[in-house]
């Protein structure tokens, strides 16, 4: 017995680390022209750190994207699946803290907002390559909802991948005509005491939710977009605790608790302990009622007084050995044939970050028939009414000002 | 050779990898919980993060959770498992089962556990889903708040559910080694089932009971991700509390997550010294 | 008084099985919401998605499987010698060292492993198979020593003296004599060390980074994103190794040895 797991332990330790075409040098890449690049990458492995509890994005990514890339390009791709994106951050933070510069063990991460803030401000990020990518051609970088993160200015850092923007949904069946806009909600929550919750920030949807209460107490998302500014974010985050704690008793469970993550808040609403629950993109909610999690009279909507729209990106760590194949897989992920195949509802719904018309008749011809999911509200329909993102630091005090005020 | 060489040789792999592994990454936590991490500029060692920790209102509340859930469930654990053990040790239809499901219990991981503690005892759970076909509940609301609730009676549930086939086990193999001889002895003096029980065999087992209740609490009191599936946004367990420091990507939180390791590996010391007494009283 | 004795059995039978029903029914639920007692629709998708190579699934048993034979082989290789010198000599700071071996069993895994990941990272060991199973060590050495050091403090040296004695080699004393004699031990101590390891999250997820997605990360990964029937599948997965590795072991661990009873003892 001991012999023979020797033998197995042996082979474990061959499993760890393999090496490969090694292309951590960015500033070499950087003066490359794409064809050798390509040429650079072929037998790399990406390890791609994304958020993997969705068995039809996995499905997306492993299967079409990573079999496009292995009969395309020779490239490998591991998708790693993570509980939180912050996770993967941490490891390059982690590596740069203890001097891996050439060795990283993160290719690229699936990510926005604070945790881009956070990679970009410690320099954990390989830049200013985005022009490299043939398909760069089809982002619109005049549009500054694609070229700032959360406010914070992508200076040729990351790649967008998909946009997104915040959603409710009601079930038709039990409540026909919900509250559409944040006064009325507050309303709402009061008339029907324990129908309603939202997950405690800094979970990333329950932070989105107390954003929009925080951009009607400020009057506005114009006041509010730059840096942070001290006088005017006190004047709105008193409002918006007093708002917040006014319906604390008349939310599920008297507010004594809330759901530590979108996925309680989802589960309540499946379950009817809730009326209503929201995201980050409508198309989940079609996800949701395909895979009979949720009602199939569930029914999504945008607010009057508008609802957040964000964009997510892919990220390449400095420290990257291959960096060469990220680049590969963030152009393939760009290319009009595969923003169309995430956007088709059967696959994942997700709404492109590029522009349509840069792409070819034939795609554009596809994307001009996909039809949205019942439960989904038409990306067009909600982006009337599209409210910014506020800067990462301004995040941050919101949550923490959230968790001291309200949460605890 | 000489003993003393050999004793040594015996014993020197098993001291490098826990003493390199185990104490090196204590000491490596201590002097990072002193403020002092050179990679990231920090050179002059100070108390500043036990400071931080001890003066929030959220650590002191996480620390009481932590210690409510490690006691209760090892209390309730304890006496089940002695209850469990008494009755596995005589014979009923079933009993073969019983000892085989206590056995497979040992087997499945505390996660597993707890999503099934989840989809048991939630308010939508199988649980109240009976509630509601016999018209116990309307709604799910009106069933009692078992999971994510602020007192861990969901996190304690699935520590009860795990640990009492593993005090269990214990005390079969202990009641095994000490044979029916003396229970019997005491019988045919004239003593109650009740009082043999109770003053000769509860004595017998109290050493094997108690160091693997501490087993228990030390566990209960410091895993993650039992109170990260089940518990409730405010408090969270310390554990819980003390990743989230660590993972937080202001890197001045990292100090903070050394300090509430060192205060999790202090309890567990005093835990250690209890365990050592009690078993060196009992083997004697 | 039998039937209170069947009573108190069947109460403790439920409740030993009662928290894998739900998750056995969720695997093959296709959405499953309250009121209902039973789901609606009934379907093999979690099954088909959990089995595919995409989920890396089967990946991960293989994965988690192999860090857990080889933290086993290992704490046995190491444990074994540690827990003769324990068991059968009384020598100065003895004390001192059974303390030190009993540390890593007592102090949670979250109070040592935020420092090791400091340590590891210096040596290159963070985000690799090789770094995983050396963490797991920690939990898993201390239960191997112990429960070996209650076996050698039964075994009588002199078998082996009466061996030696009649020109068998150290080779042969420990393969003919001492082998046979601690065999139940080295089974009942493995069995806690796979197991240990087996269930082993968080120091899988500090030192493996994400990298080292063994079982217990992808379940918790699906448990906290609401798909509670890829849950149930994978948690089916995960436990049916330790059910096959019982059946095999069954005997041993009620058997006479009595090693189990060592635990309780340092």
């Amino acid at each position: 017995m001991t012999t023979r797991s020797f033998g197995l332990l042996a082979a474990m330790l061959a499993l760890a680390p393999m090496a490969h075409a090694d292309t951590a040098d960015g500033d070499a890449l950087l003066s490359m022209s794409w064809d050798q690049i390509v040429a650079e990458a072929r037998g790399g492995t990406v390890n791609w750190f994304m958020w993997g509890g969705a068995d039809n994005i996995n499905r997306y990514v492993s299967e079409d994207i990573g079999g496009r890339l292995r009969s395309e390009y020779g490239i490998t791709l591991n998708r790693v699946g993570i509980s939180d994106t912050v996770e993967a951050v941490n490891i390059v933070l982690g590596e740069k803290e203890a001097g891996v510069t050439d060795k990283g063990s993160v290719d690229m991460i699936w990510i926005n907002g604070e945790n881009f803030f956070t990679m970009k401000q410690a320099g954990l990020a390989f830049c200013g390559y985005t022009g490299l990518l043939p398909n760069n051609a089809l982002v619109n970088w005049e549009n500054p909802a694609i070229a700032n993160d959360f406010g914070v200015p992508v200076d040729g850092c990351e790649v967008p991948w998909s946009t997104a923007q915040f959603a409710f949904a009601h079930d038709s069946a039990v409540m026909p005509e919900p509250p559409r806009s944040i006064p009325d909600l507050i309303a709402w929550v009061k008339a029907n005491p324990g129908q309603f919750t939202y997950p405690a920030p800094p979970d990333f949807n329950g932070s989105a939710f107390v954003r929009h209460v925080f951009y009607h107490a400020a009057g506005g998302a114009e006041n509010l977009l730059g840096p942070f500014d001290k006088a005017r974010y006190d004047a709105a985050a008193a409002k918006t605790w007093a708002i917040l704690n006014e319906i604390e008793p008349f939310l599920w469970r008297e507010g004594q608790t809330y759901p530590t993550s979108i996925t309680q808040l989802n589960e309540l609403y499946a379950n009817g302990e809730v009326g209503l629950t929201f995201n980050y993109g409508a198309a989940e909610f079609g996800v949701a009622v395909q895979n009979g999690i949720f009602p199939e009279t569930t029914r999504s909507f945008g607010l009057t007084d508008g609802t957040i729209a964000n964009t997510n990106y892919t990220i390449v760590p400095f420290n990257s050995p291959n960096k060469a194949a990220a680049l590969v897989l963030q152009n393939l992920l760009l290319s009009g044939e595969a923003q169309y195949t995430k956007a088709r509802p059967e696959i994942w719904g997700a709404d492109p970050a590029i522009e349509i018309d840069r792409t070819t008749p034939e795609i554009q011809a596809q994307f001009a028939a996909i039809e949205t999911h019942p439960a989904a509200v038409p990306a067009a329909e909600l982006a009337k009414a599209a409210l910014p993102e506020l800067q990462a630091d301004w995040i941050a005090a919101i949550e923490k000002g959230w968790i001291e005020n309200v949460g605890q | 050779m000489s003993d003393r060489w050999k004793i040594l040789l015996l014993l020197a792999p098993a001291m490098l990898i826990i003493g390199v592994l185990f104490f090196g990454a204590l000491a490596t936590g201590l002097v990072r919980s002193f403020n002092y991490m050179p990679v990231l500029g920090l050179t002059e060692p100070s108390l500043e993060a036990y400071a931080a920790v001890f003066s929030s209102p959220a650590f002191g509340r996480s620390l009481l959770l932590s210690l409510h859930i490690a006691l209760t469930s090892t209390l309730l654990s304890a006496l089940i498992a002695l209850w469990a053990a008494v009755l596995l040790r005589q014979s009923f239809p079933g009993r073969r089962i019983a000892t085989f499901l206590f056995q497979l219990n040992l087997t499945v991981p505390h996660i597993v556990g707890a999503i099934g503690i989840l989809y048991l005892f939630s308010q939508s759970g199988a649980f109240a889903r009976l509630a509601h076909a016999t018209s116990l509940i309307a709604r799910p609301a009106e069933f009692p708040a078992l999971v994510f609730d602020p007192y861990a009676i969901g996190i304690i549930l699935q520590y009860v559910w795990k640990e009492v086939p593993f005090i269990g086990l214990i005390l079969l193999a202990n009641m095994q080694a000490i044979g029916d001889d003396y229970e019997s002895a005491a019988r045919s003096m004239g003593a109650s089932r009740w009082q043999a029980f109770r003053h000769v065999l509860l004595p017998m087992l109290m050493p094997g009971l108690l160091s693997a209740s501490i087993l228990v609490f030390a566990f209960a009191f410091g895993a993650y991700e039992i109170p990260a599936i089940l518990g409730a946004s405010f408090p969270q367990a310390l554990p819980v509390l003390a990743y989230k420091s660590f993972t937080d990507v202001d890197l001045a939180a990292r100090p903070e997550a050394m300090a509430m390791a060192m205060v999790i590996a202090g309890i567990s010391a005093v835990m250690i010294l209890a365990y050592l007494r009690l078993t060196r009283r009992g083997a004697r | 008084m039998r039937s209170l004795r069947l009573l108190s059995g069947a109460v403790l039978i439920t409740w030993l099985v009662l928290p894998l029903i739900p998750l056995a029914i969720w695997s093959f639920a296709r959405g499953w919401r309250f009121p209902d007692l039973l789901p609606r629709d009934w379907t093999l998708a979690a099954w088909s998605y959990a089995l595919s190579g995409t989920s890396g699934v089967l990946a991960s048993l293989g994965l988690t499987l192999g860090i857990a034979a080889a933290a086993t082989a290992a704490s046995i290789v190491i444990g074994v010698p540690a827990g003769r010198a324990l068991g059968l000599y009384r020598f100065r700071g003895k004390t001192l060292v059974q303390l030190m071996i009993l540390a890593p069993a007592i102090v949670p895994g979250i109070a040592s492993v935020l420092g090791l990941h400091g340590l590891f990272l210096a040596l290159g060991l963070t985000n690799t198979v090789t770094g995983v199973i050396l963490v797991h060590l920690i939990p898993t050495l201390p239960y191997m020593i112990l429960v070996m050091a209650g076996v050698f403090a039964n075994f009588d040296t002199r078998i082996e003296d009466q061996a030696r004695s009649l020109g068998a080699s150290p080779v042969q004393v420990f393969r003919y004599v001492t082998l046979p004699a601690i065999l139940p031990g080295i089974i009942v101590g493995g069995l806690f060390a796979f197991l240990i390891s087996w269930s082993q999250y968080i120091l899988t997820l500090v030192i493996g980074g994400g990298r080292v997605t063994t079982l217990p990360l992808l379940l918790f990964t699906f448990a906290t994103s609401g798909r509670n029937d890829v849950t149930g599948a994978i948690g089916m997965i995960y436990i049916l190794p330790g059910i096959l590795i019982l059946a095999l072991t069954a005997r041993r661990i009620t058997g006479r040895s009595g090693a189990i009873a060592g635990v309780g003892r340092a």
